[in-house]
């Protein structure tokens, strides 16, 4: 006890003794100071208990608050193969390790490229200044969908509002993640990909550019199935996570899934 | 009893690299495995960020695309569960910034405090237990942002090299860090 009197360990020490952080030479120090003091382990103990505290406090607080997994990791899911699929759509796996190979190569010439193109591009651009590329379904790297902490009964207890509007300054967001700069703004409609009405977010993740020429799977498509999915969330039917991540996933599919049919409905359109 | 976090250095799950040569659908679904058991962890490592949990969700769905992608380039990170944490980390400070929200108006403590009643307990325990709660959530959250991010990080069982690595600052800071906030978490808890 004479050695505990001369001096004791810091907190720090003692932290990191406890977490396992100390060098072999200064965790036998430690270690062998603990043996013989007892006010040195009892601030040791407190130090374990905070610990214990935070981690009883963290787990009590938040844990109850993360929603159920089935939902994201169906999303994950869907994502990952759709990523997948389009890498395999993107050529075999030697063209892309000849891609790989000579990308250095392909840069260079790039570049001496470029400047004849851009005097091309010059003279073209305004031909096609105003070409609206046809968007059905959502890039769900840019619009993986995204809801708030809305249970069923929320959903259901809430009036079937209008979607709110979204404001300019998102929608340029939207058309700027999606490249879409030359178009006529009146070609798209920067639409929900999971409706509020179903516990969308108001988020640039569940925001795309729908376009307006799409003449079968269009806006009037998706707004029929979003009220049929709303409908069988309320009437019990559907659980609220896979009716969003249905719509998430892919809307059209999800259409032909919920009514039973290959192509839209006449009294969708 | 509470369930211990795994080191982060000792994860025995991602086998990633043995199913490299494997068919691509086999590194989905052992990524989806990965997603179960690191969702949550990622999540309550999130809330030291002001981030409601519907942006926690993404960051952890944007995680694990990129990593599937690095997987894809035939890029295979060591130790994954230290990878996600700080991709998760880099995502959520650029979301943040992309946000520009106030870092005091933290949205996952404003939604933690909502549900902070538990009704298992009688009238007198919940009380008490609240106040305590209550005690530490302010601790918490009073505490600067780089020691909310080194003490959810320890608490998922990263080590002091790897959280040093991934907030930008020195061991010892890291060491300083924790033992400050554990020491108003203690003082918290006394009182």
């Amino acid at each position: 006890m004479v050695m505990s009197q001369e001096f004791h360990l810091s907190d720090r020490e003692l932290l990191m003794s406890a977490d396992g952080e100390l060098s072999t030479r200064e965790a036998e120090r430690v270690d062998s100071h603990l043996a013989a003091c007892w006010a040195c382990r009892t601030r040791k103990q407190q130090i374990e208990s905070a610990i214990g505290e935070f981690i009883r406090f963290q787990r009590d607080s938040f844990d109850k608050l993360v929603p159920p997994s089935e939902g994201p990791r169906a999303l994950l899911r869907a994502q990952l193969g759709r990523i997948a699929e389009s890498e395999r759509l993107s050529g075999p796996g030697w063209l892309r390790f000849i891609s790989r190979r000579f990308a250095w190569t392909a840069v260079v010439a790039g570049l001496l490229l470029a400047g004849g193109a851009a005097i091309g591009s010059h003279i073209l651009l305004a031909r096609y200044a105003t070409r609206t590329v046809v968007v059905t379904i959502p890039n769900p790297n840019y619009t993986p969908g995204a809801t708030v902490l809305f249970s069923q009964r929320e959903v259901c207890t809430q009036a079937r509002v209008k979607n709110k509007a979204v404001s300019v300054d998102l929608q340029r967001r939207v058309f700027d993640e999606y490249g879409i700069r030359s178009a006529k703004p009146s070609a798209y409609e920067v639409d929900y990909l999971i409706t509020p009405a179903l516990g969308g977010a108001d988020d640039i993740h569940n925001l795309w550019p729908q376009s307006n020429r799409a003449t079968i799977w269009n806006a009037h498509v998706k707004d029929a199935l979003e009220d049929h999915l709303r409908d069988l969330v309320c009437d019990g039917q559907l659980d609220l996570p896979t009716a969003q991540r249905e719509i998430a996933g892919n809307w059209i599919e999800a259409y032909k899934k919920y009514f039973h049919t290959d192509r839209p409905l006449t009294s969708s359109h | 009893m509470l369930e211990c976090p795994p080191e982060s250095n000792a994860v025995p799950v991602p086998r990633l690299t043995e199913v490299k040569s494997v068919s691509p659908s086999a590194v989905e679904e052992q990524l989806v495995e990965l997603f179960d058991e690191v969702r949550v962890p990622l999540l309550r490592y999130l809330s030291a960020f002001p981030l409601t949990m519907s942006d926690s969700e993404d960051i952890v769905q944007e995680a694990f695309l990129s990593l599937f992608q690095q997987l894809q380039r035939g890029k295979t990170p060591q130790n994954l569960r230290g990878w996600l944490f700080r991709a998760a980390h880099n995502l959520a400070l650029k979301r943040r910034i992309r946000y520009r929200k106030d870092p005091e108006n933290t949205g996952s403590f404003t939604e933690a405090e909502a549900l902070m009643i538990d009704p298992g307990l009688n009238p007198e325990d919940q009380l008490a237990f609240n106040q305590t709660q209550r005690r530490l959530m302010a601790v918490v959250r009073a505490l600067p942002e780089p020691h909310r991010w080194c003490l959810n990080l320890r608490a998922e069982g990263l080590r002091y090299r790897e959280i040093a690595e991934m907030v930008g600052m020195s061991l010892g800071a890291v060491a300083l860090s924790l033992e400050r906030s554990l020491a108003l978490i203690a003082r918290a808890v006394q009182r």
